[in-house]
């Protein structure tokens, strides 16, 4: 009954979406009513929002007549995770995937812009919406029936139930990737839009802001969920899944700051990053869902690999015949001066997008190399900490000039960042010389130092200095920063000053990190809820603090065959106390374990959490429509740093 | 007020003194530099996706730990244990691509992205003229500013509705190619594999070789035409007695098969000679259009 | 992406021209990728020349000795396996199964048992009713990484002049022995 329901809603999604493009497309080329077009972009969120209510029913009444059903539902999962398993698996994450774009699109379709410009840029949005629910229906139907029916399920993934941030860190992700077809549907329609186009980026911005904060949220989740479910210790190993998600928020930051002042004489910089944007999402999607490259996150392995390439493929080919086309801009009779906020947001555009370069590059390698060399080899760490550490503290730097920016003049720069630069050095000089933490770490920590120093400084001034409006906008610009500058001293500090060891240890013997020991108690084995654990009871004693008990674990779940390490994390104020049980002897009298300390890793949420809050802040604050008479296209107000474009209405 | 300056410009060289002496402690090593994890972590584990033999979990990767620590132990330098490993495992056991063939790739994409991006941002920042020097210079999108005529609207409509629609087709048609071969293939048979190996095998002139797959394959599926295939290749390979044991086998079941009593008899030429004539004879009467015919009759002739 | 400043209104735009040629290409050679699975993944065997097989010897389980240089003559058949492992539990009968039927043929069946504890290998050998296979303990891993070993199971052919000249990364099967080891107790 449910899998009936579900189909039905699928195709009736896919028919509506279909509509939807066609009738958006009458209003841009016709001038047709706009109302019926708005009626078929909700009825589209309407379907989308049935089939993934349906599947949800039927994950929770355990429906196993429902493929998607049978495949990732339990009778013993927790209610928690039997809700979260909607995106545990692909199929169930495509509607997702597709409730979330709905709603962008019906948001976005109650809002007044320029007619032609709006039609076209919600086209764009439908008929991508289209291509989903069309994959939806024919290739990765969750919906279809099985016979016969399985008594019960394997469940989802047991990587998946084991953190609560699957409950919000997939959803974010989505938020956020999805977000980012919004700019891009604007820049694909601005040249077909003519003159209305011209505006196109004071509506997109507003739109990338909360998508680039849900996509910087996500990424934290996404690595939070690595370093406390995996048990390998860290939180980023350059993996593709990770890499897609890291690509789109590269270039949607160089848009962000590019499409700054209205982006003004940075036109095609514009273009090219917002569709750069999401043409980076969808190559993410083919990349992680097709099996095409091997990766630790991959939870889904489909055959949709060619018709996501070949989507692919079609966004790049229309934004590049669309937005590829020289358009007119104002002419500029002097150069930028070289101190000027243009220079510094182009340095930081070239820096990011050979960032983004480099881990593009690095995740496709495997793809190119197969055909090409004959042998499909992919690229490690060593590389990106090669490549991609020394152009990120480069960004970073740039990053520390911006304060200067604000006094004209050479000799104001220089004594604006005088401060600043004497805190770096003594940063550099201290840190350096109490320890050791190799050479990428301590310039980190200094630029760090440098661009905390410099934002800190000059946050009074730049608030005192703003506008009324502008205030929110530069507050939250000020902590996106900080949030940064804290996520790099975080990663610094946790790779150079992480120490840990492995060893097999029988009950009451000591494994000893720095000053932090456990020893090892005893280890208790239970059966039940659709799995086999074993938990070791360990007593971990540090210098200053009460002797406490942590007990890692290690799940065995027969359904799926798969071995889960559940590490103890004991949080500190500076640092973690990491431990995993690695293996246990069939007599539980010993126990292998790794004992890992990492420093600073607290900084790193704290940065990653500051930074995304921050931009959601900037969403709110800047977004907020304000009535202004006579809206006009291109802007003629002076570029100010803050000047966020706002709803014209 | 000279000392400010003067003050300034000490603390300054203090400060670059300190920071370098800092950074120059730090670039010599970072107090922790254990060989065995360096040596490690340039080693690809074999059975993970994208580890490094230093990061992974897998008990190989614990092997090949032991295997860089044993190595170094025994005094040899780094580059040697790579190259012991890349002796063993090809040279994809360096998680570093070479930098060269497609490795190139790695270090090209980015050094081109980066002079294109500089070179676009050059471009952007320079003083330029507008293209017909005025601010609103007409090009392209000017025409596409004011609403469009109506037939080309309409065509314009036709393509694009056209399009829409040819992309969904397109993604059921992929897509439902893309399910035939499906993620569960048959298994192979394992007797068609062996009938097909001996075959080969036969090809080669080796029926020794062949009768053992033709025995394997027997012993998964009993059938007679195997068996006649074996007994063939049997009295290929010199062994007589069994070719003429299968055949009588097969016989057994079927009486009148031209092939049974055709290996039977020629076996029989070497194991019971004065039997093979009659049998022989049972197979002209049996099977007068066999290809085999007339080399029989020759044989007869020549013996009888 | 750049465009270089055109005077004359109809000249092609250099940048979407290349970005244009650079998504075919990288097309090309990404879809030759999709259509042939990746040689490491599916390539699970490998037939390249034959390589003379690294020494192994040393005490095996039950107290015996194990040289292979002394196997001269014998077809080998190298199994890689641990008692943690669980395809290696599930291939093993078919393994002593043929070690025992090829055995008159010149075919002896040797265990690499890597990384694991003497017991759990006993128990593993009654189970699977392989108590007189030839076992050598290997507990660090050291000599199944000499051979250049990359995950359990793993089972490698020697011929009778002590040459590796088949692998099998994963499990092998009926199919499999029949291939590439009966041809050569044959030979």
């Amino acid at each position: 009954m449910l899998g009936e329901l579900g189909t039905a809603s699928l195709t009736v999604g896919l028919l509506c979406a279909v509509l939807t493009a066609l009738l958006w497309l009458r209003v841009a080329l016709f001038s047709a009513p706009i109302r019926p077009a708005r009626l078929a972009t909700a009825a589209t969120f309407a379907a989308a929002a049935v089939a993934c209510g349906v599947l949800e029913a039927a994950l929770l009444r355990h429906d196993f007549s429902v493929r998607f059903v049978a495949e990732n539902g339990g009778r013993q999962v927790p209610l928690y995770y039997t809700v979260t398993s909607l995106w545990s698996a692909l199929d169930g994450s495509l509607l997702l995937w597709l409730l979330v774009l709905g709603g962008y699109a019906v948001l976005l379709a109650g809002r007044r812009y320029p007619l032609r410009l709006h039609a076209y840029a919600m086209t764009v949005l439908s008929a991508v919406a289209m291509f989903f629910f069309a994959l939806s229906c024919f290739a990765a139907n969750p919906f279809r029936t099985v016979d016969p029916v399985p008594a019960d399920g394997p469940g989802p993934n047991p990587l998946l139930q084991q953190h609560p941030a699957m409950g919000v860190h997939p959803p974010l992700l989505y938020a956020g990737y999805i977000g980012l077809v919004v700019p891009f549907a604007f820049a694909l329609a601005a040249p077909l839009a003519g003159r209305q186009g011209r505006a196109w980026l004071r509506m997109a911005r507003p739109w990338t802001l909360p998508a680039w904060a849900a996509l910087s949220a996500g990424i934290g989740l996404g690595a939070w969920w690595s370093y406390a479910v995996l048990g390998w210790g860290g939180y980023w190993a350059w993996d593709p899944v990770e890499n897609a998600s890291l690509l789109p928020w590269l270039t949607a930051t160089a848009f962000l700051h590019t499409a700054l002042g209205r982006g003004a004489g940075r036109a095609g910089w514009n273009r090219v990053l917002a569709c750069a944007s999401f043409v980076l999402v969808l190559l993410g999607t083919f990349l992680t869902r097709s099996g095409a490259v091997a990766s630790v996150h991959a939870f889904t392995d489909s055959p949709l690999g060619p018709v996501l390439f070949g989507f692919v493929l079609l966004a790049v080919v229309a934004s590049t015949v669309l937005t590829g086309r020289r358009t007119a801009e104002p002419a500029r009779r002097t150069g930028s001066p070289v101190l000027s906020r243009n220079t510094v947001v182009l340095v930081n555009g070239v820096l990011l997008v050979t960032l983004a370069a480099v881990v593009l590059i690095g995740t496709v390698f495997p793809l190119l190399s197969g055909p090409l060399a004959g042998v499909r080899t992919s690229v490690g760490p060593g590389y990106y900490q090669r490549t991609a550490v020394p152009l990120a503290i480069v960004l970073l730097l740039a990053m520390g000039v911006t304060p200067a920016l604000r006094a004209g003049g050479w000799t104001r720069a220089v004594r604006r960042l005088a401060v600043p630069g004497g805190v770096a050095l003594a940063t550099v000089a201290v840190v350096g010389l109490l320890s050791r933490p190799g050479l990428p770490a301590l310039t980190a920590f200094g630029t760090a130092a440098f661009v905390l120093a410099g934002l800190v400084g000059e946050l009074p001034d730049r608030l005192r200095r703003a506008g009324r409006g502008q205030r929110v906008g530069r507050l939250a610009g000020t902590l996106a920063h900080c949030g940064i500058a804290l996520v790099a001293v975080g990663v610094a500090g946790s790779s150079a000053y992480g120490r840990e060891t492995e060893r097999t240890v029988r009950t009451g013997e000591t494994l000893r990190v720095g000053d932090a020991t456990i020893r090892l108690v005893g280890v208790d084995r239970t059966t039940g809820a659709g799995q086999m654990s074993a938990r070791a009871r360990l007593r971990l004693s540090e210098s200053g603090r009460a002797e406490r008990t942590v007990t890692p674990a290690l799940r065995y779940h027969p359904a799926r065959d798969t071995a889960v390490t559940v590490p103890a994390i004991d949080t500190g104020l500076l640092r973690d106390t990491y431990v995993t049980l690695i293996a246990v002897s069939p007599d539980s009298g010993s126990a292998t374990l790794r004992l890992a300390v990492n420093p600073l890793v607290g900084l790193l949420w704290a940065g990653g959490a500051l930074t995304s809050v921050a931009g959601l802040g900037a969403a709110i604050g800047t977004a907020r429509p304000r009535r202004r008479s006579g809206a006009t296209p291109g802007g003629t107000r002076p570029a100010t740093v803050a000047a966020r474009a706002r709803v014209g209405r | 007020m000279r000392w400010r300056p003067a003050a300034a410009a000490l603390a300054l060289a203090a400060l670059l003194a300190a920071a370098g002496v800092g950074l120059t402690r730090s670039a010599a090593g970072t107090g922790r530099d254990d060989p065995v994890r360096s040596v490690a972590a340039d080693l690809r584990c074999p059975a993970c996706q994208g580890e490094s033999v230093a990061d992974s979990r897998s008990p190989i990767a614990a092997a090949m730990r032991q295997a860089v620590s044993d190595q170094l132990a025994q005094g040899r330098s780094r580059a040697e244990v790579r190259r012991w490993f890349v002796e063993r495992y090809g040279p994809e056991v360096l998680v570093e691509p070479p930098a060269r063939g497609v490795g190139l790739l790695l270090w090209a994409v980015p050094a081109l992205t980066l002079l294109g991006a500089g070179y676009a941002a050059r471009r952007t920042l320079r003083p330029r003229s507008g293209p017909d020097g005025g601010p609103t210079a007409p090009t392209s999108p000017r025409r596409a500013a004011r609403a469009m005529p109506g037939a080309r609207a309409r065509r314009a409509w036709r393509c694009s509705a056209l399009g829409l629609i040819a992309v969904v087709v397109s993604v059921a048609v992929a897509t439902r190619s893309l399910d035939r071969p499906g993620p569960t293939p048959t298994p192979a048979d394992p007797v068609a594999v062996a009938l097909g190996l001996a075959r080969d095998l036969e090809a080669q002139d080796r029926y020794a070789a062949a009768a053992q797959m033709y025995r394997e394959a027997l012993r998964d599926r009993s059938d007679d035409t195997i068996r006649l295939r074996l007994a063939f290749a049997l009295l290929r390979a010199g062994d007589a007695a069994g070719a003429a044991q299968a055949a009588t086998e097969a016989l057994a079941r079927v009486p009148d098969s031209p092939d049974g009593l055709l290996v039977l008899g020629l076996a029989q030429r070497r194991t019971r000679p004065v039997e093979a004539p009659r049998t022989l004879r049972r197979f002209l009467t049996v099977a007068p259009e066999h290809p085999a015919v007339p080399e029989i009759e020759r044989l007869l002739a020549a013996r009888p | 992406m750049t465009r270089l400043a055109g005077r004359r209104p109809r000249r092609i735009p250099v940048g979407p021209a290349l970005v244009l040629t650079a998504t075919v290409a990288i097309a090309v050679v990404v879809a030759l990728g999709l259509r042939s699975p990746p040689a490491s993944d599916v390539d699970t065997t490998d037939r390249s020349a034959p390589v003379p097989a690294p020494a192994l010897s040393g005490a095996t389980l039950d107290g015996g000795r194990f040289d292979l240089a002394d196997a001269r003559g014998y077809v080998l058949l190298i199994n890689v396996f641990a008692s943690w492992c669980g395809p290696c539990r599930d291939e093993l009968p078919l393994l002593v199964d043929a070690g025992q039927r090829w055995s008159p043929r010149g075919l002896r069946l040797v265990g690499l048992n890597v990384r694991d504890g003497t017991e759990a290998v006993r128990a593993l050998l009654d189970e699977t009713g392989a108590t007189g296979l030839t076992v050598l303990p290997d507990p660090d891993g050291t000599r199944a990484v000499d051979w250049g070993v990359r995950g359990v199971p793993e089972t490698f052919v020697v011929d009778r002049n002590g040459r590796i000249v088949d692998r099998q990364r994963g499990v092998v099967t009926r199919q499999w022995l029949q291939q590439r080891v009966a041809p050569l107790l044959a030979e």
